[in-house]
């Protein structure tokens, strides 16, 4: 219908997440119309990305040095470890100020039906954390849906007789979401009002 | 709970449709084909969040378009709750209430309740055990919003715990058991809380729609619904390790309230193979309304009743047996000939191509 140039970037952004035939439509309309430096500047920026941009070799954040800066930052507190699905989910976490530890992230959550199983996910780096950092609580902070529902519990299996404490955010988050979504404050009562799912002092209720 | 105004954008073959609905009786006239089941699935859709037609999102999106938005106005009591679903073609929908986005689903289906009466409701008795599931499901959602995330993560579990057992291929390495042990756990936690929460719905239905359907037939017979179920005795999580090596071999999950059924019989007969096409008939109806009326006594008001085309399919004695049973509440019905006597009509809408005029 179109020009093929024009063509090809509606198809292009059309394969992007969340836009639509017809958002793909305008978008490419905008950037034909709009001056030539600015289209230089947006591919300039995804590329930059692309290159400067690479997973930490520890906690697969993003980050552009070997180790990310919150890995290298000697002010986290060690053996504490929140786990999570995406990058993103570090973002959200870090807005609410709350929480001290370093962090993992696994790359998404077990779902069979997209071929992920624990193969596919950093879970034994996971394990490999645990003796190497001394590590003595995991957070398990998959989003809350059946995914990563049956994440957590995955990992709390595997983790529990290593007698690592193993605890899960709390539930109040909206359900079947994902943690991006949340606001920092009800995202912070779940961290703060996690519970115990393995291992630990059984001495203890609560987590604190 | 009254359905005031309905807006579609975008919605199957209407491009722009504002609608202000009686309170009483809405007759929605017009030639087959035309769009009148649309907008009954539309206010449906506010109900259930899905198509009572089995519609996936994308087919209900008009073609070409990004999304589809149904939007109502919705009173309650004294409340007035402004309803907006974005249907996305590919993605998630964007769901409003008052202005205000919500994530959870179950947050946005309780403000609507409708029943509905459809042309194919004979499959409530003459199809297969889905059928009867769904319409349990169904009435559940109705009845406590909350139970729709109990029924899509049933749905989401069995497709995940499927996708595993297909790709095993029948071999049980320890990774396929362990992660097959976690969505089992999933599946009995869902699993056992549905099972008895329809158990505990057809103890109510079976009284009343006994009743409805001696109502609406010649002379008296004793219906039984009974929940057939081939692990509820022995529990799911029994179950399960009892059907593992045949679930591996077979790629598919052989046993849970997937496969549950609700046996119906008439005088001690299964209804669907002993019961006359006009006795069938009665009973569905009786399904119908007895459903309507338990969840009108859970939640305190009628759900908004909707006929679709449903008495070019009933004899006009069951027809004028039915209008008599109806609760006098919001009904809109659709029709493409005349309606029966005794159908009391407030408004009249046409439907043309996609097109609503009053
Ligand atoms: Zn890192």
């Amino acid at each position: 219908m179109y020009a093929d140039a024009v063509q090809k970037v509606i198809d292009e952004l059309g394969r992007l997440p969340g836009i639509g035939p017809k958002s793909a439509q305008r978008l490419a309309f905008h950037m034909l119309k709009s001056p030539a430096e600015d289209a230089v500047r947006l591919t300039d920026a995804i590329t930059d990305m692309k290159d400067r941009v690479r997973f930490c070799d520890r906690c697969f954040n993003i980050s552009e040095e070997p180790l990310c800066l919150i890995c290298s930052d000697a002010r986290r507190e060690p053996g504490l470890l929140c786990v999570v699905e995406e990058p993103r989910d570090i973002v959200a976490l870090e807005r609410t100020g709350g929480f001290r530890g370093r962090y993992h992230v696994l790359g998404g959550a077990i779902s069979p039906i997209d071929g992920v199983g624990p193969d596919q996910l950093k879970v034994s780096e996971l394990l490999g954390r645990m003796d190497a950092e001394s590590v003595t609580e995991v957070i398990l902070a998959t989003n809350p849906n059946i995914e990563g529902e049956a994440t957590a519990m995955y990992l709390a299996r595997l983790l529990g007789p290593l007698g690592v404490e193993v605890t899960r955010i709390a539930s109040g988050l909206p359900v079947g979401g994902d943690l991006e979504y949340a606001d920092e404050l009800t995202l912070g009562r779940a961290l703060e009002g996690r519970r115990r799912l393995a291992g630990g002092p059984d001495s203890e209720n609560g987590i604190r | 709970m009254l359905v005031q105004r309905l807006w579609l954008n975008d919605f199957r073959n209407y491009t722009s449709v504002e609608l202000s609905l009686s309170d009483g009786v809405t007759a929605v006239v017009g030639d087959n084909g035309q769009g009148k089941t649309n907008l009954v699935e539309a206010i449906a859709w506010l109900a259930r969040g899905s198509s009572f037609r089995g519609a996936t999102a994308d087919s209900m999106v008009r073609g070409g378009c990004d999304g589809a938005v149904i939007r109502a106005e919705v009173v309650d009591g004294q409340r007035t709750t402004l309803l907006e679903a974005e249907l996305v073609a590919s993605g998630r929908n964007r769901l409003q209430v008052n202005r205000n986005r919500v994530q959870r689903q179950s947050d946005f289906i309780g403000h609507v309740r409708a029943t509905v009466f459809g042309p194919d409701d004979l499959v409530l008795v003459k199809g297969g055990p889905a059928e009867r599931r769904r319409f349990l499901d169904d009435l559940l959602v109705d009845m406590q919003p909350s139970n729709h995330r109990l029924r899509s993560d049933l749905e989401r579990i069995l497709r995940q715990r499927n996708g595993l057992l297909r790709q095993a291929g029948g071999r049980a390495t320890p990774e396929v058991l362990s992660t097959l042990d976690v969505w089992d756990a999933k599946l009995c936690e869902v699993g056992e809380e549905l099972a008895a929460r329809r158990v505990a719905l057809l103890a109510e239905l079976e009284p009343a729609a006994g009743d409805l359907v001696n109502l609406l037939s010649d002379g008296r017979s004793a219906l039984n619904m009974a929940y057939e179920s081939a692990w509820l005795e022995v529990g799911l999580a029994e179950s399960l390790v009892g059907s593992r090596s045949d679930d591996l071999r077979r790629g598919t999950t052989t046993v849970g309230p997937h496969r549950d059924e609700v046996g119906l019989s008439v005088d001690g007969m299964p209804a669907r193979s002993h019961a006359s096409q006009g006795e069938q008939r009665s009973l569905a109806v009786a399904l119908r309304l007895a459903g309507h009326g338990v969840v009108t006594s859970h939640t305190g008001s009628d759900p908004v009743i909707m006929l679709d085309d449903v008495f070019s399919e009933l004899d006009p004695r069951r027809a004028t047996s039915l209008i008599s049973l109806l609760p006098d509440t919001q009904t809109v019905v659709t029709t493409a000939g005349d309606l029966p006597e005794g159908v009391v009509v407030d408004q009249r809408v046409h439907v043309h191509d996609g097109v609503v005029s009053t």
